[in-house]
């Protein structure tokens, strides 16, 4: 049969070299370079040791914590307008505005993370457009004003700059749905609030777990984000990790740093692959 | 140009083949300083050397700012090196005062100001010590720069004189003074500095040395006063932030570059109502140094660069008038050629005498990593 011959015999062989370039791409760019960062957190003049370990709890452990509280925020955030924008594409009466936010939700998922740290950071400011033109229209006082540039500046870009891309993973999911469960519901008087809730939710639980795992770990990576909106104490970890390097050429506590963010989203990829497992399969 | 030499070299004439190689020399110019610095050689410098040099192109690669940028540089050498190459395809490095200091102390660079027309131009001190790192020979000062405090004059009538008369002010005035921590951008940092020198005793010694691993132990006083200054203050995010927010009027005071000041001032990015003040008892500024790799592919090229750049003429236009920089050679070769009002436009608000007394540099480089760890750990965490 065609799937013997597939497992055994020479077309395994040649699988094999087809995997293989891909195999030692990631060897080369991905295995070898973070073996070389967690031996370099590891050691110091000649032995091993914890020291850099400590000195990135001694000098950043409050940076630690603001990332992990930043992450969560913008993913819950991120994961509650995915599916607000995600449940009114499906279940939406209005299908003008259905089509105009179809239209508007994706556009900034075209838009690079420095750009929308560009944005905001003239956006949010003090004087900045929002304020300005809440105040044009009267809703706040000049003296009232303040400047959203600090880690609510960073919540902000994330969440804007992310949900398109849960939404319309989840969007996907949503329209995939058997329409007769949510025809069936609405048809024994359910909200539509509820039909969102109970019905549509829980079969599309997984793909939205994989939008936001996927968004937890970009938002962990970016560095231009805190860099341009964020300049006071605490900020990310991606930052200090960058000032270590540049400012005293300290790989040591830099790679130390690294490997906290590995465990922290070393956490949510667990969750990610047990999911797979699971479900019976590969992760989705 | 390409385009118009390969049908040339097709025509297979020899003596064209040879203009063709001719036009193929590149200088590699690798600039480890702001958006503005590489626009002084694509804009300014490097097309007047290419015409000075016919068969020459000069390409200019930026690295970014501050310690980052120059440290790019360190780690693309140091790779070449590492890797046997015979030679290294970066002609011209422009970098900062402590990473040049390194590439000197790793051997990366090349001795050569002997060598050069106007190696005897430059005799501040900054041109023989980086840091308190002997570099004599290795570099030639591209400028020099000055941080100092922007105030908006409108709102403040008497700006503060010394690093006491700012805190008694930011004290009255609550989140009207505002500063980019240290993790983002120099001019952040300067202003620490300048507040250590100020309060953490004996700043000639940290400018000077000899380092003594236990001075920082002394620090606290002045590092607890600093984290309490920040608590009424605004934080700006970077040096071009602090301008940002100063041309808003969302802060009427910050720590700046004189040089980005007056090209922002000159661009109209800023309003003619912002002033500088250089508090007493100083603040730091620091040159841009022009070094040659060891190994650099085209270093008799790259000495000519330099010698272009570093020419009375070229400083006076180039460095001065254009750009807003304090020259890199001594100011007596340049002040001849150029216009007195040109001259006179670069010291309005900062003198030259408050220069000389205020114009303060870097802490040798070990100090400066204890300031920095220092504030860290006890201003930030």
């Amino acid at each position: 049969m065609a799937t013997d011959t597939q497992a055994n015999g020479p077309n395994r062989i040649i699988s094999m070299v087809l995997v293989a370039p891909s195999l030692l791409m990631i060897a080369l760019l991905f295995l070898y370079p973070l073996g070389f960062s967690v031996v370099s957190a590891f050691a110091e003049s000649g032995s091993w040791g914890l020291a850099n370990f400590y000195k990135a709890y001694q000098f950043y452990s409050r940076d630690i914590l603001f990332t992990i509280v930043i992450v969560l925020i913008s993913t819950a955030l991120v994961g509650l307008f995915a599916i607000a924008i995600g449940g009114y594409l499906t279940l939406g009466e209005n299908p003008r505005a259905v089509a105009i936010l179809r239209w508007l939700y994706r556009w900034p998922l075209f838009i690079p993370f420095i750009v929308s740290a560009q944005l905001m950071r003239t956006f949010l400011a003090k004087n900045g457009m929002m304020n300005n033109v809440l105040i044009e229209l009267g809703l706040l006082d000049q003296l009232q004003s303040v400047s959203f540039l600090d880690w609510r500046g960073i919540v902000v870009t994330f969440v804007w700059k992310q949900t398109p891309f849960v939404a319309l993973l989840v969007a996907g999911a949503m329209a995939a749905l058997d329409r007769t469960t949510i025809e069936a519901a609405r048809n024994l008087g359910a909200s539509r609030l509820r039909i969102l809730i109970e019905i549509i939710i829980p079969q599309i639980a997984t793909t939205l777990m994989v939008g936001l795992i996927l968004t937890y770990v970009v938002i962990m990576s970016v560095l231009s984000v805190p860099l341009m909106i964020n300049a006071q104490s605490p900020t990310m970890l991606t930052v200090d990790m960058a000032f270590r390097i540049n400012s005293y050429g300290d790989y040591g506590v830099a790679n130390a740093l690294g490997i906290i963010s590995y465990l922290i989203t070393g956490i949510v990829a667990w969750f990610y692959l047990r999911q797979g497992l699971d479900n019976g399969g590969s992760p989705k | 140009m390409k385009y118009l030499t390969i049908p040339l070299a097709l025509a297979g004439a020899i003596s064209l083949n040879v203009q063709v190689t001719a036009a193929e020399t590149i200088l590699n110019v690798a600039s480890g300083g702001s958006e503005n610095m590489v626009q002084y050689v694509t804009d300014y410098l490097g097309p007047m050397f290419e015409k000075q040099n016919p068969g020459v192109k000069v390409r200019v690669i930026g690295t970014g700012p501050g310690d980052a940028g120059t440290q790019k540089i360190i780690e693309k050498l140091e790779a070449q090196k590492n890797a046997g190459k015979e030679t290294w395809d970066i002609d011209v490095a422009v970098g900062n005062q402590q990473k040049t200091a390194e590439l000197v102390n790793m051997g990366l660079l090349k001795s050569y100001r002997a060598k050069i027309s106007t190696g005897s131009l430059a005799t501040r001190d900054t041109s023989k010590m980086a840091l308190g790192v002997n570099v004599d020979g290795y570099v030639m000062p591209m400028f020099h720069s000055q941080t100092a405090i922007a105030y908006n004059s409108d709102l403040v009538a008497t700006p503060p004189g010394s690093y006491d008369e700012l805190r008694a002010w930011a004290l009255k005035n609550p989140k009207a003074f505002g500063y980019n921590g240290i993790k983002n951008g120099m001019s952040g940092v300067s202003f620490v500095v300048g507040w250590m020198y100020a309060y953490a005793g004996d700043a000639a010694k940290l400018q000077n040395g000899p380092y003594d691993e236990n001075t920082k132990g002394n620090w606290d006083g002045a590092l607890s006063n600093l984290k309490a200054f920040n608590e009424n203050i605004t934080f700006t995010p970077g040096n071009a932030g602090t301008l940002d927010m100063l041309n808003r009027g969302e802060i009427a005071m910050g720590p700046v570059w004189v040089d980005m000041f007056y090209s922002w001032q000159a661009d109209g990015r800023i309003p003619p109502n912002l002033k500088l003040k250089l508090i007493s008892p100083g603040m730091p500024g620091q040159p841009y140094y022009y070094s040659i790799p060891a190994k650099a592919a085209n270093s008799d090229l790259a000495m000519k660069f330099i010698e272009l750049a570093t020419s009375p003429k070229v400083q006076a236009e180039g460095i001065v008038n254009r750009f807003n920089w304090y020259p890199g050679i001594d100011a007596m070769h340049v002040e001849k050629s150029l216009d007195p009002m040109v001259w006179k436009k670069l010291f309005t608000d900062v003198t030259p005498d408050e220069l000389a007394a205020n114009g303060k540099p870097f802490p040798i480089a070990p100090y400066f990593s204890d300031i920095k760890e220092a504030y860290e750990l006890k201003v930030s965490n």
